[in-house]
């Protein structure tokens, strides 16, 4: 099995992707299935394989111009004091 | 041994748009979050739309410091939650799949030190943050996105600072070579900004965050090799961790945060493709380098002879070098360049100043060729200068307006030095045992006539008049 | 009024004046009313569609220039953003998100005088392949209410075959485009990537996912591909692919073309009905004068480990951005410092979502990112040469859409291992980039099968001429609706 899931780790990675987990045993057992499913990933014997990512030439990216956006956009936001963004206070 | 690396942060002024959406990159001057889009707030569906110069620029920077620029480049995303960041990733580079970042492996000789570059990246600036309300009762904090999305060019350093003064010089080459390039206008608030690593001999490395200007940067190492020789000296360990600059109270303070904590989660930006820069372009963003600092000194002192430190102070400021070379011909070059280094640089020393400044390179030429042919004193001539800059008339206008012209009429001077002999007899008398008494007298007629007399004329008039 | 048009039959209609535009978006708009109560294919009808429709028929009475959709009714997966309209992604954390701003693809549509009569169903942010897991309830297959209608554009699936709209846009990540075309007897249309514009689509992962459309028929597909696709300058990554047309010569057929028949596809796990399906699809394909041949891809056996490892880290920072603090639900902020009140906020999140971000923070650190994340791109650009090797030797692949039939909603939503076997047969179209579709074939026990075309990047063209001819071997029977 694998060890490296435990309830701990589910909680440790809920907190750094900032959702508050209540029950972390729920979400064990289905989130230990699946990365265990992923072991297959070991026997596909791709370890030197190059990862290839399509490009684009330079030309082809925007021009340097500025062009304001049409609208007031703060005002469709939610959240704002004056023209701010409100954020709660940091530690 | 004290080892000191830098992380700067330059933001490419003179940019006209962000790094991937069209609002401005010069966001300063706005109401707040008035320089905002949905690609800069991050909204969902919204994707990055590269900005073509941004990338150009950015190479220039890497070539101007010797780095390697790969061929393709690529962007991955940095993770991490924040206030400042709209979609709590920060699109940034990285070399994990092979040396994709702007800029690779370089290195800078400043005098006799040399200064290793580790890697140049394009990344974007989040926004900003403000504090409302006192700190007791402070509940929330104030986003302005103006900010975010504004093109930054990230230089890191290898350790090879010794101590804060090749720290301040490498600061001063750095924004002269920026600014020369015509990327970056370092004299914007906000538009330099620096990490640095320190550690002193036995130490653990210590990370500075948050250092808001080169000015500070300089003094928040010379802080921190400070502080930690303190502690070496009472045998307290020196903590690797990472520090904040106060640049109130002009201190580094320990974080709370713990930086090993993190995990960026690093990983290749989909919505933008690798981009192909080619040969091609790298050789013509080559040919279109500006000349270099070093290039235009050694091109002054050894086409015009003008002094080397003279050629240094006017090669390393591209405004005053720009003029220069747009104003100078072969014969009044070195006026020029004394024109420039004694009077203009009191007199636009500031960028408020010299956007107000009506001066232009012929108004230069004008008045050193009015020097050489002796139509003018230099002390005529700074006058002139000062009015040209207010009003931006034509010298013959101003030396007209403010009669301004030499007096070198041979008759006239006689008569105004042979007042000044009846007024002044005692000088007159001494003048003959004391030949440094002579000075006093041409000071005088310099006085009558306002500075104008030619003070050559003058001294040989006086001195046949002595006889 | 007859609803049961295709989309270019209904242009022909309309410009023939045989109805109005009118008429038809008000019977759409009853029929709608009448049985989505029953299907829950839409989240949201709008509400002015009759009035755009007049406007439409006023036009064409006056001689004025019209789009070339005609007011043609289309339903929008709704994470697809349509100005000042509600774009929820089927999610809590988006339930009052109005878009300030349109799609391309919107843009397009709405220039041909498309009417969009609803945003549709999906499971949150598009993860999932059932609708099952939409926040706002599941969508129901018209086939046969009992089974998932396929997802994640299950709405956009059901709304076209029970008549609800003329076609429908979906996106496609691992083939949640095609998997409910299957499921419920429409055509599904995954393009190269690049060839329709991301622009205005919530991502969910990014490097492979695509819009694409729903229709009854491969015309109409075709015709909705020469609106939508396209160069965008506010997507990076749109091609520029070299199809001009792609109605034209979409009867060419496919007489001595070749074929392969993947069998990593019609091995282990597969649906007896299924497997019997395709053996006939791959006899119809002969009879057309194709040359079928099997082919073998290695990769596919790790495809789906590949795929979930790559989707969910992407997830995982895609979703990253909802923070609650520039839009969203209301929260107040008062009483919570930064962390703890987007962890909060972000509880709005269903199970699955929560299931896949934790998987998107596991994979991709850096303790484990080497053993899953990095290999995951491996097998990708592995999977992606085996294909390419395929395309030299053979014009298209083909194979089952779905390797099993529509089963029953709440049948395998608590086993994961269960549903990502679900999706082995078309994630390989997105990890490779290629062009995929699929097509109504057949009708097992009352409950449809789709058949799967493939061909090399680029070739999107020439894909809908084989799917084409495929589609001319089939007479299937009408939706018992």
């Amino acid at each position: 099995m694998n060890k490296l899931v435990t309830e701990e780790e589910i909680e440790l990675v809920a907190k750094f992707m900032k959702i508050d987990v209540h029950d972390h045993k729920e979400y064990v057992e289905k989130v230990h299935s699946m990365i265990d499913f992923f072991n297959i990933l070991d026997s596909a014997g791709v370890e030197d394989e190059e990862i290839i990512i399509a490009d684009l030439p330079l030309s082809k990216l925007r021009e340097d111009m500025h062009i304001p956006y049409e609208d007031n956009l703060i005002e469709k936001l939610k959240n704002f004091k004056g023209n701010y963004v409100r954020a709660p206070k940091m530690i | 041994m004290t080892k000191i690396g830098l992380e700067i942060h330059c933001q490419l002024t003179k940019l006209e748009s962000k790094l991937f959406c069209p609002c401005k990159a010069n966001y300063r001057d706005n109401e707040p979050n008035s320089n905002i889009c949905p690609i800069c707030m991050g909204l969902p569906g919204t994707l990055p739309r590269l900005n073509q110069k941004a990338i150009e620029k950015a190479t220039l920077i890497a070539m101007a410091l010797n780095c390697s620029t790969p061929e393709k480049i690529a962007f991955f995303r940095k993770n991490y939650f924040y206030p400042d960041l709209p979609k709590n990733f920060q699109i940034t580079q990285l070399n994990i799949y092979g040396d994709t970042s702007i800029g690779g492996i370089g290195e800078i000789t400043i005098g006799e030190k040399k200064i290793r570059i580790t890697r140049i990246q394009l990344e974007e600036d989040p926004g900003r943050l403000i504090y409302e309300g006192s700190s007791s009762k402070n509940q929330i904090t104030l986003v302005d996105y103006n900010r975010a999305g504004t093109p930054l060019v990230e230089i890191v350093t290898e350790p090879d600072f010794e101590n804060p003064k090749q720290v301040r010089d490498f600061l001063k080459v750095l924004s002269d070579l920026l600014e020369n390039l015509d990327v970056s206008d370092p004299s914007l608030e906000g538009a330099m900004r620096a990490d640095a690593n320190v550690s002193i001999l036995g130490g653990n490395k210590v990370e500075i965050k948050n250092i808001n200007s080169f000015h500070d940067l300089e003094k928040a190492v010379h802080f921190e090799i400070t502080r930690q020789e303190s502690l070496h000296s009472r045998n307290i360990p020196i903590v690797q961790e990472t520090r904040h600059w106060d640049d109130q109270r002009k201190i580094t303070i320990s974080s709370r945060s713990k930086e090993g904590d993190l995990d960026y989660r690093y990983f290749l930006e989909g919505d933008i493709p690798w981009i192909k820069i080619g040969i091609d372009v790298q050789e013509k963003l080559k040919s279109t380098m500006p000349e270099s600092i070093v290039s235009k000194k050694e091109r002054y002192v050894k086409n015009y002879g003008i002094p080397e430190q003279v050629a240094e102070v006017l090669s390393s400021d591209k405004y005053y070098s720009d003029l220069f070379d747009e104003s100078h011909n072969q014969t009044n070059a070195k006026e020029i360049s004394n024109i420039i280094t004694t009077d203009l640089m009191g007199l636009a020393d500031t960028r408020e100043k010299r956007e107000q400044s009506k001066l232009n390179s012929s108004h230069l030429s004008d008045l050193a060729d009015a020097i050489l042919s002796g139509k003018l004193t230099r002390n005529s001539a700074k006058n002139a200068l000062y009015e040209i800059i207010k009003s931006g008339k034509e010298l013959s206008t101003i030396i007209s307006e403010l009669d301004l012209g030499n007096v070198s009429d041979k008759n006239k001077l006689e008569e105004i030095i042979k007042q000044v002999m009846l007024e002044e007899p005692q000088a007159v008398e001494e003048s003959k045992s004391n030949p440094q008494t002579i000075n006093f007298l041409v000071g005088k007629v310099m006085q009558k006539t306002r500075g104008k007399a030619d003070p050559q004329l003058t001294l040989e008039l006086l001195k046949k008049n002595l006889d | 009024m007859n609803l049961k048009i295709s989309a270019l039959e209904f242009i022909e209609e309309v410009k023939t004046g045989n109805i109005s535009v009118e008429d038809f978006i008000s019977a759409t708009i009853d029929q709608i009313k009448n049985i989505d109560e029953k299907l829950h294919a839409f989240l949201h009808v709008n509400p002015e569609s009759v009035e755009q429709a007049k406007k439409i028929d006023k036009k064409i009475k006056l001689g004025e220039k019209v789009g070339s959709c005609f007011g043609m009714p289309i339903s929008i997966k709704d994470n697809i953003c349509i100005k000042n309209s509600k774009t929820t992604c089927a999610s809590k954390m988006l339930e009052n998100f109005t878009a300030p701003y349109d799609a391309t693809v919107i843009s397009k549509l709405k220039e041909q005088d498309a009417i969009f009569v609803g945003k549709v169903n999906l499971d949150e942010f598009a993860m999932g392949l059932t609708t099952e897991f939409s926040a706002f309830g599941p969508s129901r297959n018209p086939w046969n209410t009992d089974y998932v209608p396929g997802g994640s554009s299950g709405g956009s699936a059901v709304s076209v075959s029970a008549f609800e709209c003329v076609a429908s846009l979906g996106s496609d990540t691992g083939g949640s485009v095609r998997n409910p075309a299957s499921f419920c007897s429409t055509v599904g249309y995954k393009p190269t990537y690049g060839l329709i514009s991301r622009y205005g689509l919530i991502s969910y992962a990014n490097s492979i996912e695509q819009i694409g459309p729903i229709t009854r028929t491969v015309k109409d597909t075709a015709f909705l591909l020469n609106i939508i696709s396209g160069l965008d300058p506010n997507d990076n990554t749109t091609i520029d692919s070299g199809n001009a047309d792609f109605l034209t010569d979409i009867d060419s057929g496919i007489e001595g073309k070749k074929i392969g028949v993947i069998q990593e596809m019609i091995g282990d796990g597969i649906d007896p009905a299924v497997l019997s399906a395709t053996n006939d699809a791959v006899s119809k394909l002969e009879g057309l004068g194709a040359i079928c041949e099997p082919v073998s891809i290695d990769m596919v056996k790790y495809s789906v480990a590949s795929y979930y490892t790559i989707t969910a880290t992407e997830a995982g920072s895609n979703l990253a951005r909802f923070d609650n603090l520039r839009y969203g639900y209301d929260l107040p902020l008062e009483g919570y410092e930064f962390n703890s009140y987007i962890s909060k906020a972000r509880t709005k999140f269903g199970p699955e979502v929560i299931r896949r971000m934790i998987l998107g923070g596991f994979v991709p650190s850096a303790g484990h990112a080497g053993k899953y994340f990095l290999k995951s791109l491996k097998v990708k650009s592995k999977l992606t040469k085996e294909v390419n090797d395929a395309f030299t030797k053979f014009d298209y692949l083909v194979a089952p859409t779905v390797p099993v039939l529509p089963f029953k909603i709440g049948e395998k939503i608590d086993d994961p291992i269960a549903l990502f076997l679900v999706d082995i047969n078309t994630v390989i179209a997105n990890l490779t980039g290629i062009p995929s579709i699929s097509v109504p074939f057949s009708i097992s026990n009352g409950l449809p099968i789709g058949i799967q075309l493939l061909a090399k990047q680029n070739d999107d063209k020439k894909l809908l001429q084989a799917a084409r001819a495929l589609e001319t071997t089939v007479q299937l029977p009408e939706v018992p609706i």
